[in-house]
C-alpha cells in the first residue's frame, strides 16, 4: 500500500489516538449531517472550494520548493500560479482538437452508442431468454418510461410500449426535452468554478496567515489544545486527500491493466476516467461501469467477442470489490482513523440524507468534525483549562472594576 | 503584500535578536521565524501552562515576568524569567508533559513557538531551524550540568 510522506504537523504530533466516547461520537455523526443537509443549499460555493483546496495540497509541496530555494513565499506562490496555468494552457492545446472533434461528432457519436447499447441489451435478453426463459416474460416498456420521464415530475407520457431490446426510443427527443435543462445547469457552475483559481491562489498565499488570525482570537487556556486542533484538521485533510489520490490512481491501474489485457483503446484513460467518476460512490461508480461496458461493446461489435462486455463487467465488479472492501478503507479510511464500518455506513448516510452531494462530501467533512469533536469534547470535559479560563476572566474583569467599587473586591459576576 | 520583503526594524525583532536561541541568526531569518510565531498577552497571575499538560512549543517572554513553579509548592519559585528567556523548550523536540507551572508574574507579552512550525521549519529552512536546534542543545547542555553540579552540592553537603 502507498505510505504517505509526513508532513511537518504528522511528524510534530504525538501518535496517542484521541478518544472519544459514544456521546461525542453522536454529535459527531449529527453535526456531519447536518453540515451536509446545509451544504446541499450552497453546493455552488462548497465544490468550488474543496477543489481548491485539493488544488491546494497538491501546489503547496511545489510551493515550499520555492520557499526552500530562497523565495519569499509571495513570489513562489506567484511562480507556481504560473506555471500552472502553462501546464493547464499546454494541456487545452494537446487535447482541444481532441475534444473539438468529439464535441462535433457528438450526434454520430451518442447514436451510435446508442445502437450499442440497444444491441447490447438485446443481445442480453436474448441470452437470457435462452438459458432462464422464466426470467425474461415482461415486455420492457417500463425501461423505457422511466428514461422518457420528464425531470419535471409531470406523469410520464403515454406512448406505445417499445420493442423488446429498445432501450431508448428517441435519442433526438431526450435531448430536445434535457438540452436545455443541461445547459442551464452548465452554465450555472461555470462561475463557480472560476472561483477555483482564485481560492486557491489565496489559500496559498494567505494560508498561514489566516490560520494565525483566527488563532489570535482564541482565549490563552485554551490556545495550546486549539492550535493542535488546527494542525491535526489540516493534516487529517492532507491525508483525506492524499487517500483519495492514492485512491483513484490504484483504481485506474487495476482497472487500466485489465482493460489492456482486454485489448481496448485508450484502456488507462479510459480506467482514469472511471476511477475519477468513482469519486460519488456507487452512482459513480455505476455511471463508470457502464461507460467502460459501452465503450467494450462499441469497440468490438463483432460477434466473436460478444462475451467480452460481460468480461470488463465481471472485471469492473472485481475492481469494485478490492476498492470498497481493501483500498477504500486502507487509503482514504486509513487516513482519517475511521473503521472500515463506519466508513461505509457514513456513505450510505451521507447519500441518504443529502444525495449524490451527501456521498460526495461525507468522508471530508466527517474527518473534519471528527478530528473537531474530540478535541473540542476533550476541552470542554477539561475542568482544569475551564478552570483556568474562568480565572482569567475573573482577573480581567477585576482588574476592570478597580476603581469602580473603591478599590474593594467586588463580585464580578462569577 | 505580494513581494514581502522581511521588516529589518521591528522592535519584536530587535528582541528576537537578544534571545540565545535566535543569536546565530540574519536578520532576515529572524523575520521568518517571526513570522511562524504566535503572540499571546498574558495578565498578572494567569497561568500560561500547567505542570502536566502535553507541551506543543516554546514560550519566549517579549515583555513582562513569568515564574516557573511547582503546583504543589507555589510560592517556591524555581525561576523567574524576564524579557528574552524563553521556558518551555522541551516541548520543541517532543510531546513531553510540562514538568512545572508557567505563571504570569506581571502583564507580559509572550511569543510561541510551536513545534509543529520548527518541523516545517526543518523541511523549508533547515539551515535556520539547524542553527536554532545547535543553540538549544547547547543551553540544555549548560543547564544540565548545572544540574549535575548541583547535585553533586547536595550530596557532598548531605555526606558532610
Amino acid at each position: 500500500m502507498p505510505t504517505f510522506a509526513k508532513s511537518p504537523a504528522a511528524r510534530a504530533m504525538p501518535h496517542r489516538q484521541l478518544a472519544a466516547g459514544p456521546i461525542v461520537w453522536i454529535g459527531i455523526i449529527a453535526v456531519t449531517c447536518l453540515l451536509l443537509v446545509l451544504f446541499q443549499y450552497v453546493l455552488w460555493l462548497i465544490v468550488p472550494v474543496m477543489i481548491a483546496i485539493v488544488a491546494y495540497y497538491i501546489l503547496s509541496p511545489l510551493v515550499d520548493v520555492g520557499v526552500r530555494r530562497g523565495l519569499t513565499r509571495a513570489r513562489a506562490v506567484i511562480i507556481v500560479t504560473i506555471l500552472l496555468t502553462l501546464f493547464l494552457i499546454l494541456l487545452g492545446l494537446i487535447f482541444a482538437p481532441k475534444v473539438s472533434a468529439t464535441i462535433d461528432n457528438l450526434p454520430q457519436t451518442i447514436s451510435e452508442y446508442t445502437h450499442t447499447a440497444n444491441t447490447l441489451f438485446a443481445n442480453a435478453q436474448r441470452t437470457l431468454s435462452k438459458k432462464a426463459p422464466m426470467l425474461v416474460s415482461a415486455p420492457v416498456a417500463a425501461n423505457t418510461s422511466v428514461l422518457s420521464a420528464p425531470a419535471n415530475g409531470q406523469p410520464a407520457p403515454t406512448t406505445a410500449p417499445a420493442a423488446p431490446g429498445e432501450i431508448v426510443t428517441n435519442v433526438a427527443d431526450l435531448q430536445a426535452r434535457y438540452s436545455g435543462d443541461v445547459l442551464m445547469e452548465a452554465a450555472r457552475w461555470v462561475p463557480s468554478l472560476l472561483l477555483v483559481p482564485c481560492i486557491t491562489y489565496f489559500l496559498l498565499l494567505d494560508g498561514p496567515r489566516f490560520k494565525r488570525f483566527i488563532v489570535q482570537a482564541i482565549p490563552n487556556a485554551f490556545f495550546e489544545k486549539t492550535l493542535y486542533l488546527f494542525y491535526r484538521v489540516e493534516d487529517q485533510l492532507r491525508r483525506y486527500f492524499q487517500g483519495l489520490m492514492a485512491l483513484t490512481f490504484l483504481d485506474a491501474l487495476c482497472l487500466g491493466i485489465g482493460l489492456w489485457i482486454f485489448g481496448l483503446h485508450e484502456p488507462f484513460l479510459l480506467a482514469a476516467i472511471a476511477a475519477v467518476m468513482a469519486w460519488v460512490p456507487y452512482l459513480g461508480s455505476i455511471c463508470g461501469g457502464l461507460l467502460v461496458v459501452l465503450v467494450a461493446a462499441h469497440d468490438f461489435p463483432d460477434p466473436r467477442y460478444a462475451w467480452l462486455p460481460y468480461e470488463v463487467v465481471f472485471l469492473f465488479i472485481g475492481v469494485r470489490m478490492l476498492d470498497d472492501f481493501i483500498f477504500l478503507p486502507l487509503t482514504v479510511g486509513r487516513s482519517l482513523h475511521v473503521h472500515p464500518l463506519v466508513t461505509m455506513l457514513m456513505f450510505l448516510l451521507g447519500g441518504a440524507v443529502a444525495g449524490i452531494a451527501g456521498l460526495l462530501l461525507v468522508m471530508p467533512v466527517l474527518g473534519v468534525v471528527m478530528v473537531a469533536g474530540q478535541i473540542i469534547g476533550e476541552l470542554l470535559t477539561d475542568e482544569r483549562i475551564l478552570a483556568r479560563h474562568r480565572h482569567a476572566q475573573y482577573l480581567r474583569r477585576k482588574r476592570a472594576r478597580v476603581d469602580l467599587f473603591d478599590g474593594a473586591d467586588a463580585d464580578v459576576g462569577l | 503584500m505580494l513581494f514581502g520583503l522581511p521588516q529589518t526594524t521591528s522592535p519584536r525583532l530587535q528582541l528576537l535578536k537578544n534571545v540565545v536561541l535566535f543569536k546565530d541568526l540574519s536578520m532576515r531569518e529572524l523575520a521568518m521565524v517571526n513570522s511562524m510565531m504566535h503572540e499571546r498577552r498574558y495578565i498578572a497571575d494567569e497561568v500560561i501552562f500547567d505542570q502536566g499538560e502535553e507541551g506543543q512549543g516554546l514560550f519566549l517572554v517579549l515583555s513582562g515576568r513569568v515564574k516557573i513553579t511547582l503546583p504543589a509548592h507555589v510560592d517556591q519559585v524555581l525561576i523567574e524569567l524576564g524579557p528574552g528567556a524563553f521556558f518551555g523548550e522541551v516541548a520543541l523536540l517532543d510531546s513531553s508533559i510540562r514538568t512545572a507551572q508557567a505563571r504570569a508574574l506581571e502583564d507580559s507579552q509572550i511569543v510561541a513557538l510551536f513545534r509543529t512550525e520548527f518541523y516545517s521549519l526543518l523541511d523549508t529552512h533547515s539551515a535556520i531551524a539547524s542553527r536554532i536546534s545547535f543553540q538549544l542543545a547547547k543551553v540544555l547542555a549548560a543547564r544540565l550540568r548545572q544540574t549535575v553540579v548541583n547535585a553533586a552540592r547536595i550530596q557532598h553537603h548531605e555526606a558532610a
